[in-house]
């Protein structure tokens, strides 16, 4: 059997059975596939007609507040100052329930669809005829760390994996020289977790998220640490790739082998995409502008945003943007315990402009038809103050019982809200929508059963939604 | 969407045929019947080399009309039974003598030296460490490091050494402390049932409600653990639910539950220490520890020579102001300018010109006599550590009352200096750095209390931080405060004092102005800050010399933690009653359920007759019989299969930790009873199962892929071939190591860490790549941080440490091309390599070539080969050559 990695050839049906046989995941044969194939092909067919392709993820660390934000009470502005009234006494994390208190920030209603945005992100709120919000989520825990492994793998424990890897397996890549699942961290630190944050978990590690950095080297390991002439990087390919031919022919032509010698073809199309791909320098000032690019504070996030679309446009599947690190001092989330109008504040003027830019520039480049933006947090905060009873503290408290999260893009009725609260913003009243109703939906506008998106791991069939999860009808249009 | 390649229809209907599976129902499913006792079957081509395993499988090739391969050359079997048992590369020599033996026996005589060998125990050590989702941090939040986890790896390394009665293996695990209190051993072993993560914010949060649930999910991660690895069932699913496939009822999850519920993560004190951890003794340690400093002092000698040189002659000609009263601890505690001579007081001592704080010591001097108004306070000052937290170093301190002014450390902010005051009345950050050298070497600290209230710190006559203004000047009549060393106020806390070692105090009555301190700092303190270093070394050197720091402090570390008589173990409380809850939920409590095993598990009985509130004791020694009883077949089929798996890279059961409904058939139901008879007759030896497996026809088959075979059996499920194998993430890391000559052999011990961390509520680790014998160890040794994890070993599928990982995958990515061919470390190893065949060779490249494709490949090159690589070497160097060698897929695969 004489092979030449040079002329590519077809790879057959026999082939993909070798391949899963060498432990090689068929997704890992369809990346090397589509490697053959227009960067608009999928890995797997869908299970139903897929209304997005794409996802951009921001996960807002540390607790994003919906009563300040996106869940308008009037009548904890009228009961500002006063003690909840309720039967049970909030089990709360830190214990401790002050009055109630009011956003510090006005609301008015926007758009055509008239959402109610807060001042808290007066850009966003030029742009609120494509949001959709769900006013009803709830956590399983108000513990930032399992409530962030929640929101992003559907389980409160170490070592499931992230909605990314699961997307990155079922889907498979589109993109013929970028990796399927990218992660761009908050220049700030790592979310707590690290690494955990963006684990395959138990899926092949080929499915593990690969931090970008949007400034400064982006992917470590793309180039050798020390220059090596172009003339030596040649030929040691040359001389690789004839001992492997070697190599290949005298133990008959097994695939995993040629599967290795392909995944160097692979690298050096790699070597010429992320540079290309990171250079935003290459974007119009226009454009640089619109993101907040060149000036604080929404320079790192636009940076983040700008990379990210400039990531779905070379066919990655998923992208992940941090909006805050870990927990510790100062705190750089949006952990709001001690003062709100202090840290909200300076989160969210990182993020609003850049946000806001990213659905504009998706929307104008046709992208956002089938891209999906989601907007989470782990969970929210307590429309109580998070101070002493009786006292009117600046601060609040992680709130597992209701929080809103934003959606925009394909397959979405924009200028919408779903579900909503109590009257004090405390707890979901209606339409109560959990991490694992909110995995189904993002899988179904992806064209994805999430019941049938399943890999088996010790005994038994995982799933993303555990055994749980609805499609939320409502809010697809 | 299945990942696990399941057989082909052709295969399911020969595995179907099979007596040992079931035609109905659950109740005989085939793991769960007792072992079947069929000797082998007659070898249809009887063969003077075959053995019993041969005849198994020659038995089912025979019914699909296959053949096995023939025997692989004698250098591949030697690569294979090398990474296979010690998880390195053979060295040329041994595969040598092995080629070279013509003597009978020669296969068995290397078997046996191999599984003899201690590396042996290490390499099957990180076998099992994957399947116990085996981690030295926390995991969730706080991710906090364990320093003493490492002593459960080194137990199970040493069992594997040893052929510990697997049985004895598991039996310690599950039960060790309370069968065997007095013994380290068995207490270290226990280290199993808290190898995984620990929510340390979950469980101490306010919500007592959320608290239980995060007890309930330890358990269930105990439980889980406990159920696939010794018995491969996933008794966990049934926490909510009945099984929904395996005939495991939810009670009795929670009976099993019921027997681990005294299981709690904690630290356990080992008495009386162990003779044998003191193989490697800290007397080498220290010795290194010497050895690198003399090179770092040699190293930065020409540069703080220069440095200190341009200190004597300071620009501005400034001379050091002359202080109101100075303690130099020459003589004592006395006042070497005026009559202020203190007292030692606690546990502080002079020795060799310092103060030497240990614990609790401190100096107090008399009431000074004069006001103290405006006013400098000075101290030179080395910390035993920066995590300490809360100690004044110097303070001025009310005669009565608890007004005072203290230069402290950490008090309000971890690792920095700050001022302290009585109530925090004039506390304010100088948002100065985190102190990263006072625990290195001597640092001078001069705080400046001007008449208007404003205090300035500088730290080696730097300005450390802003200013800072506080609420007014606080004045000291005369007579009516004292000067206190080593305590921030009294009375005497233990939080309140610094520990560590000062040279010297000042006291001016004046606030001094910068240039002053800097005049006061420069001619006397011998410290050269990083800062400085950096500016007068060239780039390789400040490389090499913050390496050898890094190791330098790491060895000191390393000693600490080999002293340190603990481990991260079972530290049970006494258990509760147990209920069975409604879907799992703490606040749905139904039946109250005592200690009990799996009902459709035969052998032992499940009722472990031990009362719902029983002791913990009884409860896990119950279940540590229970699960190993000769008579549960699930037991030893469990283990002789995974060690199958690692002999052929899949199982005879292809999903390991999953013997129930959802799982595999086994491809050879009667060989692998058999092996497991066999594991029970020979006193549990797990040697006795390798020694089967290795001398067998079968695992010594040739790996060359089979067109016609593979037509009908594509899976090699009938085991026609060895397969091909990718070496693993470690086994990589380490024959890159070995190769290139860099390994260090040193077994057992603290794992080394290869990041540098920092705790800012959470800890943090960067993940670097530091150089240096200290962490040139294999790499089961590197210190397993759930949240830092290497990205070498990762891009290899080295398995994310909190899932249990019976069976790794193996994928192919274009990022782990691009770091064998860019990473550092890879590149280091190539110059390495090309280091080695110099030395160890003649003067001559292609003896150098040859030796350079021994040591990759365990083979000579070819003509072509040589001739080739010839040209490219001289064109290129030696080292390209390595690095070419390194990412060719015969050095990655073995035969």
């Amino acid at each position: 059997m004489s092979i030449d990695p040079g002329s590519q050839p077809a790879i057959s049906r026999r082939h993909f059975l070798d391949f899963a046989q060498a432990g090689i995941s068929g997704t890992a044969l369809m990346s090397l596939l589509a490697d053959d194939r227009p960067a608009t092909g999928s890995g797997t067919s869908p299970h139903t007609a897929p209304r997005a392709r794409r996802v951009i993820h921001v996960v807002a660390t540390g607790g994003f507040s919906q009563v300040d934000s996106f869940d308008y009470k009037p009548q904890l502005a009228r009961l500002h100052g006063t003690p909840l009234k309720s039967d049970e006494k909030p089990d709360v994390f830190f214990g401790q329930v002050g009055l109630l208190r009011q956003s510090d920030w006005p609301f008015r209603q926007r758009g055509d669809g008239g959402l109610w945005i807060s001042e808290l992100f007066p850009h966003l709120a030029g742009v609120a005829d494509e949001l959709t919000v769900i006013k009803s989520m709830v956590a399983e825990t108000s513990n930032h760390t399992p409530a962030t492994f929640q929101e992003n793998t559907g389980f409160r424990l170490n070592g499931f994996p992230v909605l990314g890897s699961w997307l990155s397996y079922g889907l498979g890549s589109a993109s013929r020289n970028l990796p399927t699942h990218v992660v761009i961290p908050d220049p700030r630190g790592l979310p707590a977790g690290g690494s955990i944050n963006w684990t395959n978990g138990f899926l092949p590690s080929e499915h593990q998220g690969v931090p970008l950095r949007a400034r400064g080297t982006p992917l470590d390991d793309l180039f050798p640490t020390r220059p090596i002439s172009p003339t030596t990087e040649r030929d040691s390919r040359q001389l690789l790739a004839l001992l492997n031919r070697q190599h290949l022919e005298q133990r008959g032509g097994d695939d995993a082998l040629l599967g290795r010698i392909r995944s160097y073809q692979l690298a050096a199309r790699m070597q010429l995409a992320v540079p290309e791909v990171t250079a935003l320098d290459s974007e119009t000032r226009a454009t640089q502008q619109l993101y907040g690019l060149g000036r604080e504070p929404t320079a790192d996030f636009g940076r983040a945003c700008l990379l990210a679309r400039r990531l779905l446009q070379q066919g990655v599947r998923f992208v992940q943007l941090f909006s805050g690190g870990a927990f510790g001092r100062p705190r750089h989330n949006w952990d709001g315990h001690e003062d709100m109008v202090k840290n909200h504040g300076r989160e969210a003027a990182r993020v609003d402009q850049p946000l806001a830019a990213l659905l504009t520039d998706l929307r104008r480049t046709g992208l956002l038809d089938d891209t999906l933006v989601l907007f989470t947090s782990e969970f929210g905060r307590t429309p109580f103050a998070q101070s002493s009873a009786g006292v009117l503290g600046t601060g609040r408290d992680h709130n597992q019982y209701g929080f809103s999260v934003w959606m925009a893009g394909g397959g979405l009725k924009g200028g919408s809200s779903y579900g909503s609260t109590d009257v004090y913003g405390w707890k979901a009243a209606e339409n109560i929508t959990t991490w694992h109703d909110f995995h189904a939906t993002i899988l179904h506008l992806l064209g994805i059963d999430h019941e049938e998106l399943t890999f088996y791991h010790n005994g038994i069939e995982r799933r993303l939604t555990n055994v749980h999860g609805e499609v939320i009808d409502a809010i697809l249009s | 969407m299945r990942h696990m390649p399941r057989s082909l229809v052709a295969i399911a209907v020969l595995l179907l045929a099979s007596p040992a599976v079931a035609e109905d129902g659950a109740d005989s499913w085939w793991s769960l019947r007792p072992l079947s006792a069929t000797p082998p079957p007659v070898h249809p081509t009887p063969s003077p080399h075959a053995n019993p395993v041969d005849a198994f499988v020659s038995a089912r090739l025979g019914t699909a009309g296959l053949t096995a391969s023939p025997t692989a050359s004698r250098r591949a079997l030697a690569r294979r039974l090398s990474f296979d048992l010690l998880g390195l590369p053979p060295d040329p020599s041994t595969v040598d003598q092995f080629v070279n033996d013509s003597r009978p026996g020669a296969w068995i005589r290397l078997v046996d030296r191999l599984l003899a060998h201690p590396h042996y125990g290490e390499r099957w050590a990180r076998h099992w460490l994957d399947i116990v989702r085996y981690g030295e941090s926390q995991g969730f939040e706080r991710d906090k490091i364990r320093p003493d986890a490492w002593r459960y790896r080194d137990w199970v390394a040493g069992a594997f050494n040893s052929d510990m009665p697997y049985s004895r293996f598991v039996s310690w695990q599950l039960a060790g402390d309370v069968l065997h209190p007095g013994n380290p051993r068995a207490v270290i072993a226990t280290g199993f049932l808290v190898a995984g993560s620990y929510d340390e914010v979950g469980n101490s949060q306010q919500s007592q409600a959320m608290k239980r649930i995060v007890r309930q999910d330890e358990l269930e991660d105990i439980v889980s653990v406990v159920g696939q690895a010794f018995l491969g069932l996933t008794i966990h699913c049934a926490r909510c639910h009945d099984h929904k496939f395996d005939p495991i009822p939810q009670r009795e999850y929670y009976r099993m539950a019921a027997a681990l519920d005294g299981v709690r993560h904690g630290l356990r004190d080992l008495a009386p220490p162990l003779p044998e951890t003191s193989r490697l003794p800290a007397s080498s340690l220290h010795a290194r520890r010497l050895r690198l400093q003399q090179q770092l002092a040699l190293l930065e000698r020409p540069a703080r020579h220069q440095i200190l040189k341009t200190r004597r002659t300071p620009r501005s000609g400034t001379k050091p102001p002359s202080p109101f009263a100075r303690w130099d601890f020459d003589n004592g505690a006395r006042d070497s300018i005026g009559q202020l001579h203190g007292t030692l007081r606690g546990d502080s001592r002079v020795d060799d010109g310092r103060l030497i704080l240990p614990r609790r010591g401190f100096v107090t001097t008399p009431p000074i006599p004069r006001t103290l108004g405006a006013r400098t306070l000075e101290a030179w000052v080395r910390l035993d550590d920066t995590r300490q937290r809360g100690g004044g170093l110097v303070a001025l301190q009310a005669v009565d009352g608890p007004a005072h002014d203290a230069i402290a450390f950490g008090e309000l902010e971890a690792g920095r200096w700050n001022l302290a005051s009585e109530n925090r009345n004039r506390t304010v950050s100088f948002e100065g750095p985190e102190e990263r050298g006072a625990d290195k070497e001597f640092v001078h600290l001069a705080f400046v209390f001007a008449a208007d209230g404003s205090v300035r710190a500088f730290r080696n006559g730097q300005a450390y931080g802003r200013a800072i203004r506080t609420r007014g000047p606080i004045v000291f009549p005369a007579g009516q405060a004292r000067l206190v060393i080593g305590l921030r106020h009294p009375p005497t806390l233990r939080a309140r004092h610094l520990r560590g070692e000062v040279d010297r105090v000042q006291l001016h009555l004046r606030a001094l102005t910068a240039t002053e301190v800097l005049a006061s700092a420069g001619p006397l303190a011998t410290a050269v800050s990083e800062q400085e270093f950096q500016a007068s070394l060239s780039t390789s050197e400040q490389k090499r010399r913050s390496h050898l720091k890094f190791e330098i402090a790491h060895l000191s570390q390393l000693a600490t933690r080999w002293n340190t008589w603990k481990s991260y173990a079972v530290s049970p409380r006494p258990p509760g009653v147990t209920h069975v809850l409604a879907r799992g939920d703490p606040k749905s409590p139904g039946l109250a359920v005592s200690a009990g095993g799996v009902s459709a598990v035969p052998g032992a009985p499940v009722d472990f007759r031990v009362p719902a509130d029983a002791p913990d004791p009884p409860r896990r020694i119950a279940l540590a019989k229970w699960i190993t009883n000769p008579r549960n077949p699930l037991f030893s089929r469990v283990i002789v299969n995974r060690v199958w798996l690692h002999h052929f890279g899949a199982g005879l059961v292809e999903t390991p930790s999953d013997f129930g409904i959802n799982g595999g058939l086994p491809s050879h139901p009667r060989l692998l009873d058999w092996l497991a008879n066999q594991l029970v007759d020979h006193d549990w030896s797990l040697k006795h199962i390798h020694r089967l497996i290795l001398t067998s026809t079968t695992y010594q088959q040739a790996s060359r892929f089979r067109q016609a075979a593979a037509a009908q059996d594509a899976d090699n499920r009938l085991i026609w071939r060895q397969l091909p194998r990718r070496l693993e993430a470690e086994a990589l890391r380490d024959s890159l190591l070995a190769i290139s000559g860099s390994l260090n052999h040193e077994i057992g011990g603290p794992g080394f860490y290869d990041f540098t961390t920092f705790t800012n509520n959470s800890q943090f680790y960067d993940v670097g790549d530091p150089i240096g014998t200290t962490f040139a160890r294999r790499s089961v040794y590197r210190t397993v941080i759930r949240s830092g994890r290497n990205r070498f070993l990762d891009a290899f599928d080295c398995p994310d440490p909190s899932t249990k990982t019976p069976r790794r995958a193996v994928t192919t990515t274009p990022l782990q091309a691009l770091s064998l061919l860019n990473s550092n470390f890879v590149l280091r190893m190539a110059d390495r390599l090309s280091a080695r065949v110099r030395r160890e060779t003649d003067n001559t490249l292609p003896a150098r070539i040859r030796l350079a494709f021994r040591l990759c490949f365990a083979r000579p090159p070819t003509a072509t080969e040589a001739e080739t690589s010839l040209s490219f070497a001289k064109r290129h160097g030696l080292p390209a050559l390595a690095r070419v060698l390194f990412n060719s897929n015969e050095f990655l695969y073995v035969d």
